[in-house]
């Protein structure tokens, strides 16, 4: 039966044809799709937008005004397509030397200067969420110079055609003040451990900007070495004391230093160059520049050149100088025998086809000096019981990464000064650094009308994820 | 082809039924476009496989171009594609003689593609708002939605001023994805907060959290309230009319209609699904991203069913061979992407190459295809003579689908070894030597695609330029002649 007979007492619509019931006319198409539309709309847009407002975070900072203009250059040239700015439950590695990022939480994204959301959506490079003060400035202005000056590895793109001076300076300042007050306190403690190093060794501050391509590699200077101290001692003060006069546990076999050059090659020649001499083309922009390893004086003899200061240096980066933390990147194994081959580099085993043999191996011998001087700190009375007790205090949590070498009791200057070197020192200096970089930051997001949380927010101190 | 030819009285003016001058504009600019944003996917290739390759062009930078590649492909390709497919396939389904009005659609196409290219070279000097998806500047923002907003008029139009009162399948969604799009565009870009009008901060909202589940809900909404209903509209006309097949069910059309208008508008959330975001909300967007295969497979069993006793024509027919094609990626993309919604599988995949292949399973294996195919369907019909080259077209559709496919494949491979290199704790720099080849790989099938567009330029164009059907008819009466040679007197 294909017809139906209209009943009198059903509505006219229920004896429509089936065919018919089925068509919808454009106004159920267009305003019933809205409807659908804002209906979903008023659900995963409206509602979450006016519901979810979490409070700020401890670790949460507010940006300076030159890093909110680094933000926006780093938004406007589409940084964001390569590098996330969160970190997942994932992210954060639960290994010996890597670098810990923290899990970002809800509350770091506390501010209304944070906009447009730079959350991103793949990883061709790291995620920068946590990358404040790993990187001194000197590495970051070589690095987005060109990347490949100091990463032969990387596949950023060269900034050198993108960015001034002045936006350049920008930008790291964007970099090194975007993750909140643990950021800011690494930060703090790059400034510190950079000005050390730089008075010790005579040198000038690294010129700013993209400056770095035309300026002349620094020369360091002579300086006066304090009366009864070693003249390495302010840089062995940035290594683990366990590692001084440690030698290298694998064998010097052609295999080793052959993958030792290897992994030079593939890391180390953008800074400390193709002939090892420390003028590779990232050189011009740091102060202090790269080492030079083609002195057999300094292979066999020299007070902070041994091979556990090489693997130490290696392992978790020398902060202050560009010198990077590659515990993460390279495997334990790997960074022994870098150390081996660089022992050979003064034997010219850096030139092209030659392979490395275990006679150009420089044998390292600690000195004289260098014995009575580790022996006088074992001996003195606060280091008899030198054990890194656990501290709460982050400023001095942040002083003891920069100088582990560095026992409570230790006290000394750096050379051709009279400014002491310390824990308690170097603790109180990086505090001070930290609370300008904060104030100054609060002042301006203060200025820019932000919404800011309670001023006691800012005494909070700052957390150290992962820290010894 | 199936549609019956001009009407000798029409063709004898010069004249054919339909005038189709804002459906020519919009087509051929669009395929214009396609080489364009393949070039620079190319470009993008290339700089994966050797950064330094275009030294110092601050315009050819990676950051710079990727962003101008995504929203090309978005506005000015696809969007040019379909509403080009819209201006033709609309007067015939609703029995007008054309749009509403064919000069609007015509200023529209000119409008446009000057939105367009300004947009691009604001993107190409760094002038962009710095979200993704939603790149181009303010005021770029506000004329594409006043060109939007015309076309829209114009559609609407056209539907009121129909002969034929039942609407098709194809007009439901003709009617409400446009509509979608222009809301979801101008929220999505947050176009009440101009902020700094040449670049960021811009059209964002204030909280990073809050920007960032607005941004993502309105990127993937440029898929699922546009691209994707308009694959649906095309392939609902395509399948039935190539074939000349009924469509095999309505109902299966309601259910992928509503569907559609429910579950895709709620998934975007998953982009950030790891992110410090509501839990709720990503409850929300993954429950939407499995719901959205009822919809799904309501869609692809209607056109199995419209097809059957019709698959002859899937080799024969060029265009419905594009169109089935881009339906079966379609199928596989939305499978791949409920999957990718899931927790499990996203700590693994996200961030990784694999979103990329997807994106491009999406855009490159259904959309463009799809869209390459319409392309020579309709520029056969609207210039009432045959394609130039029929080889030209097989090249044209062999080479799309192999580089997509190869280039699907690659990019897949790559993006499971870096998920699950960064599982063990590997930083990503490490993991880069690993994926040299996979990018060079990449890179040549990549340089398939882009030699595909050029060949549709190149066919189209011979198509438009020569009167292939004066030769074709000439070609037929030769080999009629060597068949049985004319009688001689």
């Amino acid at each position: 039966m294909n017809s139906i007979e209209p009943d009198e007492r059903i509505p006219r619509g229920w004896a429509r044809r089936p065919r018919e019931r089925m068509l919808i006319t454009p106004l159920v198409a267009g305003v019933g799709g809205l409807l659908a539309f804002f209906t979903v709309v008023a659900i995963v847009v409206w509602l979450p937008i006016h519901t979810f407002d979490p409070p700020a975070s401890s670790d949460w900072a507010p940006l300076a005004k030159v890093a909110v203009k680094g933000r926006n250059l780093f938004a406007q040239n589409g940084c964001y397509v390569c590098h996330s700015g969160y970190s997942r439950p994932q992210d954060v590695r639960h290994a010996l030397y890597f670098l810990y990022p923290k899990i970002s939480q809800p509350g770091d994204f506390f501010g209304s200067d944070q906009s447009p959301n730079l959350l991103g959506t793949e990883r061709t490079g790291p995620d920068l969420s946590q990358e404040a003060g790993w990187h001194p400035d000197d590495w970051q202005r070589a690095h987005f110079y060109d990347p490949r000056f100091v990463d032969p590895m990387s596949l950023m793109p060269a900034m050198k055609s993108l960015f001034s001076d002045r936006q350049v300076e920008e930008l790291i300042s964007f970099v090194q003040m975007r993750s909140g007050k643990s950021g800011l306190l690494r930060y703090a403690g790059q400034l510190y451990a950079k000005h050390v190093a730089i008075t010790n060794q005579g040198f000038q501050p690294p010129p700013v900007g993209f400056k770095g391509v035309h300026a002349k590699i620094q020369e360091g200077a002579d300086r006066k070495v304090p009366a009864g101290q070693l003249e390495e001692a302010p840089n062995l003060s940035q290594i683990d004391r366990s590692y001084w006069l440690a030698g290298d546990p694998l064998p010097v076999t052609e295999g080793n230093l052959l993958r030792g050059k290897q992994v030079f090659l593939e890391r180390c020649v953008g800074c400390h160059g193709p002939k090892g001499n420390g003028k590779g083309p990232a050189a011009s922009f740091m102060a202090p520049p790269p080492a030079d390893f083609t002195s057999a004086d300094d292979a066999c003899c020299g007070g902070d050149t041994g091979p556990g200061d090489f693997y130490y240096r290696i392992l978790r980066g020398w902060p202050g100088t560009a010198m990077e933390n590659f515990g993460e990147r390279l495997s334990v194994d790997d960074i022994w025998r870098v150390v081996l081959f660089v022992k050979t580099i003064p034997n010219h085993t850096l030139r092209r086809d030659v392979i490395p043999e275990p006679k150009d191996y420089i044998v390292w011998q600690p000195s004289k000096e260098l014995l009575a001087w580790v022996a006088s700190r074992q001996k003195l009375p606060s280091n008899a019981d030198f054990v890194k007790k656990p501290v709460t205090d982050p400023f001095m949590q942040e002083a003891m990464r920069i100088f582990p070498g560095l026992a409570p009791g230790d006290r000394f200057f750096l050379n051709g000064t009279t400014e002491p070197l310390s824990l308690d020192d170097a603790a109180k200096a990086i505090r001070t650094i930290y609370e300008d970089l904060l104030n100054r930051a609060w002042a301006d997001a203060k200025a820019r009308g932000e919404k800011l949380p309670p001023e006691e927010q800012k005494l909070i101190p700052p957390e150290v994820p992962g820290q010894q | 082809m199936l549609e019956p030819p001009a009407h000798p009285r029409d063709t004898a003016r010069g004249r054919l039924p339909f005038p189709d001058g804002a459906a020519k504009h919009w087509i051929l600019s669009s395929i214009i476009w396609l080489t364009v944003v393949d070039l620079f996917g190319l470009v993008l290739a290339t700089e994966f496989t050797s950064p330094e390759a275009f030294g110092a062009i601050s315009w050819l930078q990676f950051s710079r171009i990727r962003p101008s590649h995504v929203n090309g492909v978005i506005l000015a390709w696809l969007s040019m594609m379909y509403f080009g497919a819209l201006f033709y396939m609309l007067p015939r389904l609703c029995g007008t003689r054309g749009m509403w009005s064919e000069r609007l659609g015509i200023w529209c196409a000119w409008a446009w593609n000057l939105m367009f290219l300004l947009g691009v070279v604001g993107l190409l000097t760094g002038h962009s708002q710095g979200r993704e998806y939603g790149e181009l500047i303010w005021p770029i923002d506000i004329a594409l939605l006043v060109i939007w907003i015309a076309n829209v008029v114009n559609i609407l139009a056209t539907v009121a001023i129909r002969t034929i009162r039942p609407i098709y399948v194809s007009v439901w969604f003709f009617i409400a994805s446009p509509l979608w799009l222009a809301v979801d565009y101008a929220i999505g870009n947050v176009i009440w907060r101009p902020g700094n009008v040449w670049g960021a901060p811009s059209g964002a909202l204030t909280g990073s959290l809050s920007d960032a589940m607005l941004n993502w809900w309105y990127a993937h909404n440029l898929f699922g309230l546009w691209l994707t209903p308009m694959l649906i509209a095309l392939t609902y006309y395509m399948v039935p009319r190539v074939t000349n097949t009924p469509l095999y069910s309505y109902t299966l059309s309601l259910v992928s209609f509503w569907g559609m208008a429910f579950f895709y508008t709620g998934v975007g959330d998953h982009h950030i699904l790891q992110s410090p975001t509501p839990a709720w909300l990503k409850t929300i967007a993954e429950v939407s991203s499995w719901m959205l295969l009822v919809p799904v497979f309501a869609f692809t069993i209607n056109i199995l069913g419209t097809m059957k006793g019709n698959w002859d024509k899937f080799f024969t027919n060029l265009p419905l061979r594009f169109t089935l094609t881009a339906f079966f990626f379609y199928f596989l993309v939305n499978i791949q992407g409920a999957f990718e919604a899931l927790q499990p599988f996203n700590r693994l995949t996200h961030f990784t190459n694999f979103v990329v292949a997807h994106a491009h399973l999406a855009l490159l294996g259904a959309f463009t295809i799809l869209g390459m195919g319409v392309i020579d369907y309709i520029v056969a019909q609207v210039y009432a003579r045959p394609l130039w080259s029929r080889s030209l077209t097989e090249w044209m559709y062999w080479l799309v689908v192999v580089g997509f496919t190869g280039f699907f494949t690659v990019l897949t491979l790559a993006g499971f070894q870096q998920g699950l290199e960064w599982e063990q704790g590997v930083p990503e720099v490490n993991v880069l030597p690993q994926l040299h080849a996979y990018f060079i790989a990449r890179g040549v099938f990549g340089a398939m695609i882009v030699l595909s567009g050029i060949v549709q330029i190149v066919n189209i164009g011979m198509t438009i330029f020569t009167d292939t059907h004066e030769r074709r008819r000439r070609e037929t009466i030769a080999v009629a002649e060597t068949i049985a040679p004319p009688v001689q007197a």
